[in-house]
C-alpha cells in the first residue's frame, strides 16, 4: 500500500477483480470509506471527498474483448482512452468520446462521470455509448447489467444508473462499449462568430438550421481560440465527416454563413489538453434558445478572458467553463441565468460549497443510494451531500 | 426532479370488494370509464402477442393527468395491485392484468407542447406514434423511434419498453430520445424526472424510467428530444439467392463507415408470405434474402453513397440492386416490412415472436443454426429482423390449439433462443421481457444481477404493486428480500 498522488491517503491498485471486490467488502467493515480514482488525474473532480483510503482502477486495465465487425469492445475500467483509440484505429473505427483533459485518463473515470466532449454532437454521452457494465457494488457484490450487444431492453436499466453517478453506487469494473467505423473524409473548418447578443444568437440559429451534419460544432471565446493559435476572435469550430462530396458540400455550406478558414484536426486534442491548464470546470445545460444568454452572462463585462474561458456544443445546448483562479470567474459562474443546469466537474472546496447543491438531495437519490451502498463506503461527500 | 407528495390522509370510500373499488373508480373517471364485467374485459386479455390470455378484474380509463393521479391513489389506499397500459401493441405479454386492475392511459392524447427552436415536444402517454410524427411532419422535424406498431402504439408505451425500430439503426431507441418524465408513483405521489435540458447532475433518473416496463410508476407527462428531418432519402432493395449473402452484405455495409437509417433483412419464408398478402411490396419470390437499405440526411453525397452501398451488395452475391424511384415505390417497400407480422396471420392464427440480438458478425451462423432448429421440429420460422443491429426477430407461425404443435414451437425457440445466447447476445432487443421472456432472465443474468434490479424497482415501487410478476422471476426478488441486508432503511 502507498501513498495516493495528493498523499492524503492510502493508496490500492488491485489488479485482480477479486481484489477489488474485496478492497470494497473490507471498507465497508470499517469506517473511512473509499475514494475511487482512475489514473488520479482528476481527483479534485466532485464535491470533497472524506475517506481515508483511495481504491484506484489504473492497474486493472486492458482490452477484454474486441470484434471489429462487430463494432463493439469489452475494457477494464483501468483502460486509458488513449489505449482504445490505438487498437480501434488499426481498423478504421473510434470510440468518439472526447472528454475534456489527457487522453491517458480511463475509460472508468469517463463513464462514472459522465464526461463527453465536442464528438457528443453527433455521438452523443456515454449513456448513449455504453451498453453494458460490470460493477461492485458498495455492499461487495459484483453485479453485471447491460449487454455486450448493441440493442438490449432486458431487465431494469442499472447501466443508465450507473454512468454518471460518480462511483457513489458501485466501482465499475468493466465496460462494453458501441464503436463507430470512421468516416471516409474528415475535415475541420472555423468561421468567425459574432461575440454576443442578438447577433450571436441569430448566427446560431442560422447554423442550426444550416444544410450541415457536423460531427462537432464549438463556439469558442476569443482567449480560447488565441489558445488553440486561431486568432483573437469569437469562433465557431466545425468539423466534418462523411463522403468527399457530403463533406464538400458541408464546407461550401459553412462559408455562406462566413468566412470559412480550414483548421488543422488537431485542433481537437489541443482543445481537450487546454483543460489541464485550468483551476476548476464548470458546464451548464440549457434550452437551446438559452444558450446565447449564459454565454453572455459568462463572458460579460469586467469578466477576464483569460481567467474564464469558455466553449459551447451548440447543437446540444452546452456551454463549458475553464476557469483561471476562484474570485471573479466563480463570481461569473454564480450569474448564470436560473434555466441553465450547473455540473460542477472540478472546483476547489470553497467554490464547491458556494456554487454547487447537491444533485442528489431527492427522495428517489437518497433510495437509490441506499440500495447499492447503504453503508456509505463509496465516494462519500462526492455530490456535496452527507453521504 | 421535482416531488409533489402525496395527500396524507387520500378521500376514503368503500374498497371492500371489486365492485366497491369499481364504483370508486367511476367516481373519478366516470361510468363509462369503468369496465367491469367480463364481456367487455375480454378485450383487454392479450396483447399484441396472442399467445397469452390474462383476465383483468377491472379496467379504469383515466381521462386526464389528475384523473390518473386520483385513481392510482385510490389504488394505493385499498393496496391493490395494477397494470398500466397504452394502446396494448406490446410483444411480450407486459400490459396483461392477471386478476388485477388494468389502468388504460390511451384517453390521455394531447400533444402539450411542441417547441421548434428547442426541438423538444411534451406529450401525454397517449399521443400515437404516427400522430405525433403527423403534427411534426410540417415543421421539418420528427420523433426518431419508429416501432413497426408507431400507427398503434403510444409514447407512453414506447417509454415503458424502450422501443426501437427500423430506423434506430442511425438514431437510436427510445432511451435516447427521452428527455423528462412526469411520473405518478404507486404511492400516488408524483415526480418529474428530468426537464427540458439534456445533461444534468446526479442519477440518470430518466435512462432508469426508459424500459422499466410499467413496473416503476404511470408516466403522465412525456418531454421527448425532436430530430431534424432529413432533407433526402434513398431506399434499397437488395435481394440475394442466399441467407448468406444477405449476411455478408450487412456486415460489409456496418463496417463501411456509412450509418443507414435502416437496414432490415427479410428471408424468402417471409418475402412469401408478405407477398401472397394484401401488403405485396414487389419482393422478389424466389430470393432467399432481400435487405431493405434506407439512406438519409444531405442531399450532397447521398448518391455517392447509395451507389458504395450497390457495389458492397453486388460484390457480396446481390442479384440486383433496386432504388425506389419516388415516394409511392419507397412507401409500397416499406409497407411490406412493417406489416410483415400482421401478413404471417395468413398462416396460421398465432405468433411467436422472438427479439434476441446477437453479436453482428454472428448473424450468419446463428441464421444457419434456426434453420437447423426449424427443420428439426419441423416447424416454419420467417426471419424479419433488424440486421444493422443484429436485433432478430424469428418468428413461427401456428396453432396454439394443436398441442404437438404448440410443443415442438415451444422446443424449438428455446433451442434459437439458447443458441443466440451462447453466441454472447441477450434475450430481447425492443419488445421488452414482460411474461414472454422471464424464463430467461436467469440465462444471461446472476442472481447478483437480478436482486440488484429488483432494488432498483423497489426504490420505485416497494411494494411491487405495479405490474407484478413482470420483467425479474418473483424468486430472484423474494432471494433478494430475504437477505440480513436486503431491506435497507
Amino acid at each position: 500500500m502507498a501513498r495516493d498522488s495528493r498523499g492524503a491517503r492510502e493508496l490500492t491498485a488491485p489488479t485482480q477483480l477479486e481484489e477489488i471486490r474485496a478492497t470494497v467488502e473490507r471498507a465497508g467493515r470499517g469506517a473511512g470509506g473509499l475514494r475511487i480514482a482512475g489514473r488520479g488525474s482528476w481527483l479534485a473532480a466532485g464535491g470533497p471527498v472524506d475517506a481515508g483510503e483511495t481504491l484506484s482502477l489504473s492497474a486493472y486495465s486492458g482490452i477484454v474483448d474486441y470484434v471489429p465487425g462487430d463494432l463493439t469492445i469489452t475494457v477494464r475500467a483501468g483502460t486509458p482512452l488513449s489505449a482504445i483509440a490505438g487498437v480501434t484505429r488499426e481498423h478504421g473505427q473510434w470510440l468518439p468520446l472526447d472528454p475534456a483533459g489527457s487522453p491517458d485518463g480511463t475509460i472508468g473515470a469517463t463513464v462514472s462521470t459522465g464526461s463527453y466532449g465536442p464528438l457528443a454532437t453527433a455521438f452523443g454521452r456515454p449513456r448513449d455509448q455504453v451498453l453494458g457494465l460490470e460493477f461492485v457494488s458498495g455492499s461487495g457484490e459484483i453485479i453485471t447489467v447491460g449487454s455486450r450487444v448493441v440493442k438490449n431492453v432486458a431487465g431494469f436499466d442499472l447501466v443508465r444508473l450507473l454512468v454518471g453517478s460518480w462511483g457513489t453506487l458501485g466501482v465499475i469494473t468493466q465496460i462494453t462499449l458501441r464503436l463507430r467505423a470512421r468516416s471516409e473524409v474528415e475535415r475541420t473548418a472555423a468561421i468567425a462568430a459574432p461575440a454576443r447578443g442578438q447577433k450571436l444568437a441569430a448566427a446560431l440559429s442560422a447554423v442550426r438550421a444550416a444544410r450541415l451534419a457536423p460531427l462537432a460544432l464549438e463556439l469558442l471565446s476569443p482567449a480560447l481560440s488565441q489558445r488553440l493559435g486561431l486568432g483573437d476572435a469569437t469562433l465557431l469550430l466545425a468539423r466534418f465527416g462523411g463522403n468527399e462530396d457530403s463533406v464538400s458540400a458541408q464546407m461550401n455550406e459553412l462559408a455562406s454563413l462566413g468566412e470559412a478558414v480550414p483548421v488543422d484536426d488537431q485542433c481537437w486534442e489541443k482543445l481537450r489538453a487546454v483543460d489541464g491548464q485550468a483551476t476548476g470546470t464548470v458546464r451548464f445545460s440549457t434550452p437551446l434558445t438559452d444558450l446565447p444568454l449564459v454565454w453572455d452572462a459568462l463572458g460579460g463585462d469586467g469578466i477576464d478572458g483569460q481567467e474564464l474561458m469558455r466553449h459551447a456544443t451548440v447543437m446540444r445546448g452546452i456551454v463549458r467553463c475553464m476557469l483561471n483562479g476562484s474570485g471573479s470567474p466563480v463570481a461569473a459562474i454564480a450569474r448564470a441565468p436560473g434555466s441553465a443546469r450547473l455540473i460542477a466537474e472540478r472546483l476547489d472546496r470553497v467554490s464547491w460549497s458556494a456554487l454547487a447543491p447537491s444533485p442528489v438531495s431527492d427522495p428517489i437519490s437518497n433510495r437509490v443510494k441506499q440500495a447499492f451502498d447503504p453503508s456509505n463506503v463509496l465516494n462519500p461527500g462526492i455530490f456535496g451531500v452527507a453521504w | 426532479m421535482t416531488v409533489e407528495a402525496a395527500p396524507s390522509h387520500p378521500a376514503g370510500g368503500d374498497f371492500t370488494s371489486d365492485r366497491g373499488l369499481a364504483r370508486t373508480l367511476a367516481e373519478i373517471v366516470g361510468d363509462k370509464h369503468v369496465l367491469a364485467r367480463q364481456s367487455q374485459l375480454l378485450v383487454y386479455n392479450s396483447d399484441g402477442l396472442p399467445g397469452y390470455r390474462r383476465q383483468p378484474s377491472l379496467a379504469v380509463f383515466p381521462g386526464t393527468r389528475d384523473e390518473v393521479i386520483e385513481v392510482v391513489r385510490a389504488l394505493h389506499e385499498v393496496g391493490a395491485p395494477f397494470v398500466p397500459r397504452g394502446a396494448g401493441t406490446g410483444l411480450s405479454g407486459g400490459a396483461l392484468a392477471d386478476g388485477i386492475v388494468l389502468l388504460g392511459l390511451n384517453r390521455l392524447k394531447r400533444i402539450i407542447s411542441i417547441d421548434v427552436e428547442n426541438r423538444t415536444a411534451t406529450v401525454e402517454p397517449g399521443v400515437v406514434n404516427l400522430n405525433l410524427n403527423r403534427a411534426l411532419g410540417p415543421k421539418g422535424l420528427l420523433y426518431a423511434p419508429d416501432p413497426s406498431s408507431q400507427a398503434a402504439c403510444t409514447i407512453g408505451g414506447n417509454v415503458a419498453e424502450n422501443a426501437g425500430g427500423p430506423h434506430c439503426l442511425k438514431y437510436g431507441v427510445t432511451l435516447n430520445h427521452i428527455l423528462a418524465v412526469t411520473v405518478v408513483l404507486p404511492d400516488g405521489s408524483v415526480v418529474t424526472l428530468g426537464d427540458e435540458v439534456s445533461d444534468h447532475a446526479g442519477y440518470d433518473l430518466v435512462g432508469s424510467f426508459v424500459g422499466s416496463e410499467g413496473c416503476f410508476g404511470v408516466a403522465i407527462e412525456i418531454t421527448v428530444r425532436l430530430t431534424k428531418a432529413p432533407e433526402s432519402v434513398r431506399t434499397m432493395l437488395a435481394d440475394f439467392l442466399t441467407i448468406d449473402g444477405g449476411a455478408r452484405a450487412t456486415s460489409a455495409i456496418v463496417a463501411s463507415g456509412m450509418v443507414p437509417a435502416a437496414l432490415e433483412f427479410l428471408d424468402g419464408p417471409t418475402t412469401r408470405v408478405v407477398e401472397s398478402s394484401i401488403y405485396a411490396a414487389g419482393y422478389p419470390t424466389d430470393a432467399e434474402a432481400i435487405l431493405l437499405i434506407e439512406l438519409d440526411g444531405l442531399l450532397d453525397g447521398i448518391d455517392l453513397d447509395v451507389e458504395r452501398v450497390k457495389r458492397i451488395c453486388m460484390e457480396a452475391g446481390a442479384r440486383n440492386v433496386r432504388v425506389a424511384r419516388d415516394d409511392a415505390e419507397r412507401l409500397k417497400l416499406w409497407q411490406g416490412r412493417k406489416k410483415a407480422f400482421g401478413a404471417m396471420g395468413r398462416l396460421a392464427p398465432h405468433l411467436v415472436v422472438q427479439d434476441a440480438v446477437v453479436p453482428r458478425t454472428k448473424i450468419p451462423e446463428i441464421l444457419a443454426a434456426i434453420h437447423g432448429i426449424s427443420g428439426k421440429y419441423g416447424v416454419l420460422v420467417c426471419n424479419i429482423f433488424h440486421a444493422g443491429d443484429g436485433n432478430l426477430h424469428p418468428n413461427i407461425p401456428y396453432n396454439a390449439d394443436d398441442a404437438d404443435q404448440s410443443e415442438r414451437v415451444h422446443k424449438a425457440m428455446g433451442e434459437i433462443m439458447a443458441v443466440c445466447i451462447a453466441a454472447g447476445g441477450t434475450i430481447t432487443g425492443e419488445h421488452g421481457v414482460g411474461l414472454d421472456k422471464i424464463g430467461y432472465m436467469e440465462k444471461i443474468f446472476t442472481p447478483n444481477s437480478l436482486a440488484a434490479m429488483c432494488r432498483l424497482r423497489d426504490v420505485f415501487d416497494p411494494d411491487r404493486r405495479i405490474n407484478p410478476g413482470k420483467v425479474v422471476p418473483v424468486h430472484s426478488c423474494r432471494e433478494w428480500r430475504a437477505t440480513p441486508a436486503g431491506r435497507a432503511n
